[in-house]
Formats: structure tokens, sequence, C-alpha cells
């Protein structure tokens, strides 16, 4: 999702990965992640614009919900909502 | 492991769709070609390109962790590999040794029983012969426990499949250079979309990233210094045009705004040269240049921006305090700047 939703949830935690380029937006959300409890909604500053093809990627990838991710000014902002692995 | 390219995809979803819980890892070194392009803002069409090892672990539902192995220790090993190169800066082979200790210590961390890879037998002339998947395997402590699903069956078997952790009949007996079989699996599965073929990722097998590559390290030992590579080496290979004024002095120009911006951060240290009255690119020597090697550097510097064809163009030199204008003629010879290119 390119454009900003109408609502999104209050994020949880800001992680602010402005000035670093891939993949390290996606390594910093990825530490991020490991801290928050399930269900936590985090939000990812980023100016790589590779973020808007990266981050609904790495949550197919690891299942967690990407919400949104969209450009704000000179930025991008995603924002993701931690999900438990399924069982088995 | 996986880089996300075909054959790593492939290996990766041959072990998922017998059952098996996997985890991707994808190393980042620092000479991934797709990776600079997005650094530097895009494919020249103002595409960016995507993240491939991304996507694969996106297609298959693979969770997926980045493992940062450009540091010291890395370049120590490119500079001072023990199985030496390839055709150019590539030596592969320590290179997997060192990829794959890393896979060991993670295995090892996360309690995971085997270590597996896209390599296909006899795929490429140095890393991917017999004896050096037989010498990755050993050196790198994963003896028994790397697996090679596309090449599994003309191996010997590995301890996930004597263990039946891994049906070794599912396995494939892939070899060669020939990627037809690649492609129908792909077919097969469901797979699309894979990018350039395996070793066009790496800068470290292009030829004219080599030349650059060698000529730093001569440089370095010219001037008397150390014969080592540092991080912000990787990057300034990877931008401009690089001409070698003498064994003692490097000129890097500039090709893009992009370039020009990362050339800009990395002038401390360095002379900063650019076109004092007409837009041009952002140029940086290194080393000791000569006063006669000063204005050369000055005359290619005005041929490359817009006062190309002014019969005299001034450009400005700043090292530290001292800033100074070369008022030159632009190099108009184009025989001598390919002699020069590096």
């Amino acid at each position: 999702m390119l454009a900003a939703p109408a609502t999104l949830p209050a994020p949880d935690r800001t992680l602010d990965t402005s000035g670093t380029l891939c993949p390290w937006p996606i390594v910093e959300t990825a530490r991020a992640m490991k801290g928050l409890a399930e269900g936590a909604v985090l939000l990812v500053l980023a100016t790589d614009p590779g973020i808007a093809t990266d981050m609904p990627m790495w949550c197919k990838a690891t299942r967690h919900e990407h919400l949104a991710t969209f450009r704000e000014g000179a930025g991008w902002k995603s924002y993701v909502r931690k999900r438990g692995r399924p069982a088995g | 492991m996986i880089s996300g390219g075909l054959d790593s995809t492939l290996a990766l979803a041959l072990v998922k769709r017998q059952g098996v819980e996997v985890k991707a890892i994808n190393f980042y070194t620092g000479f991934c070609i797709t990776e600079t392009q997005r650094r530097k803002g895009g494919r020249p069409d103002g595409t960016i390109p995507q993240n491939e090892a991304l996507r694969a672990a996106a297609d298959l539902e693979v969770d997926i962790e980045y493992v940062d192995i450009s540091g010291a220790e890395y370049l120590d090993m490119l500079v001072h590999p023990r199985y030496g190169y390839g055709q150019n800066a590539n030596p592969c082979v320590d290179c997997r040794i060192f990829m794959m200790s890393r896979a060991r210590e993670i295995m090892e961390r996360e309690g995971a029983d085997f270590v597996f890879t896209g390599e296909v037998l006899g795929q490429r002339p140095k890393s991917q012969r017999r004896d050096t998947l037989w010498v990755i395997e050993k050196r790198s402590g994963l003896e028994g426990r790397l697996l090679r699903p596309l090449s599994a069956r003309l191996l010997a078997p590995t301890i996930p499949e004597r263990d039946g952790l891994v049906d070794r009949e599912q396995l494939l007996d892939i070899s060669g250079r020939s990627r037809h079989r690649q492609m129908e699996l792909a077919r097969e599965l469901g797979i699309a979309g894979w990018p350039q073929p395996a070793g066009g990722c790496c800068f470290l097998t292009d030829e004219a990233f080599g030349r650059k590559f060698f000529d730093l390290l001569d440089g370095r030992e010219a001037m008397g210094q150390e014969r080592r590579l540092v991080p912000e080496d990787v990057v300034l290979l990877s931008t401009g045009r690089h001409f070698r004024l003498s064994p003692r002095a490097k000129l890097v120009v500039g090709r893009t705004e992009v370039e020009n911006r990362l050339l800009e951060h990395y002038a401390p240290g360095r002379a900063r040269l650019e076109a004092r009255d007409c837009p041009g690119p952002v140029a940086l020597v290194e080393g000791e240049p000569t006063w006669e090697e000063r204005v050369l550097a000055a005359r290619i510097v005005a041929r490359y921006g817009k006062g190309r064809e002014r019969p005299e163009v001034a450009v400005e030199w700043r090292e530290g305090d001292l800033v100074e204008t070369y008022r030159v003629a632009p190099e108009p010879d184009e025989v001598r700047l390919e002699a020069l290119r590096i």
C-alpha cells in the first residue's frame, strides 16, 4: 500500500532507520520486532525507497502483518503488526 | 543460505516441500551489484531492483535473516585468500568457507540439524568442483551437515539424509553449467521471475572491478602502505571512473549526481576537484600527486564536465585548508584517457 490509509493504529514503538540503505531498514526492523509483544504495532521510518517493496515481502516471509507503507514528505512510513509463529 | 538466485530458491523449495522447518540466511558482503544499484538510487531507467533474497523468502514463506559479514575479517580474507582468486578478484572458495563457517555458527545457535545451499556440482570452474565442495564443507566445520539439494544424488549422503531428516530420493542429480533442468524445475514448482544467472551479482567477479581492486592494493604497496582493504574502499571501488595518474596517485571521477554526492562524503582525507564556473563531476584524488599530475587530474575533470568544448576551464582543488584553482584545457586525447583508465 503506497498511499496513507485513512486510519492506522497508534504504534507501540517507532523505529527510525533514516539514512540507512538496503538491507539495514529490514535488519533493524527484524531486531526491533523481537522485543515487541504479539499484536504490537511497529512504525518504521525510512529514507530508502526500497522499503516500499522490501517491507511487504519481509512481512510475507516472516508472517508478520503488513499494515501499510507509504511516502510522507521526503521519507517513508511503514506500519507492521507483530504476529506469532503458527504452531507446528 | 539464500541469494535469491534461481539455484538457491530451488534448493529452498526442494527442502521445504519435504516438510523440513527452514530458516533462510542471506549474507551481506558489500559487493552485491544489485544492492549497490539500490544504494545509488536504482537502475538507469529509474526503477529500483528488488531484493531477490527477500522476494524468494516471501514467495516461499520462509523466515529470513540478514547476516553482515562485510567487516575487517572478510576484507582481509579477500586480500589474502588461501585458495586464490578466480578469473578476477573473486576468491570464491575462501568466500564460501567464510560464509559456511558463519552458517555453521547460526546452525548451532538455532539448534538446527544442517545447512543447505543452491550449489551445483560443476557449475563453476573453481568453487563448485567436487574437490572444492569437499574443501568448503570440511574447512567450514560442516562435515556431513552441508547439503546441496540440487546435486545431492551425485555426492556422498550427508547426515540429514542418512538420519532420514531429508529424503535423498526427492533430491536431485544436477551437474554442470546448463540451467535447463533448473528452469524446468522452476516451472514445475511454480517459481517465476528469478533474477540474473548465478555469479552475476558479485562485483568481485567483474573484470573492471577486479582491475580496480588490484590496482588499489598495488597502489597502497607502492606508497609503502599495508596491502589491505578498509570498508570505504568497497564503496569507492564501485563508484565513478578511476584513472591511475602514477603509482602514487589515483583519480576518481563521479559519473552521476548520486555518485557525485557519494564522493563528496568521502572527500575528507583526499583532494576534491570540481569545475568552478560550469557544471561538472565531483572528483577525488588519492595519494601524493606531483604538480603535473594535479594539472592532468584537473584536465580530466574538465573533460567530463559541461565545459568540455571550452578552451579553458577553471577547476578548483580543495585539500583540507588548501584551495587552489587550475585553469586548464579539457583533456582532448581519448587514447590517453583510456590508457590512464583503470
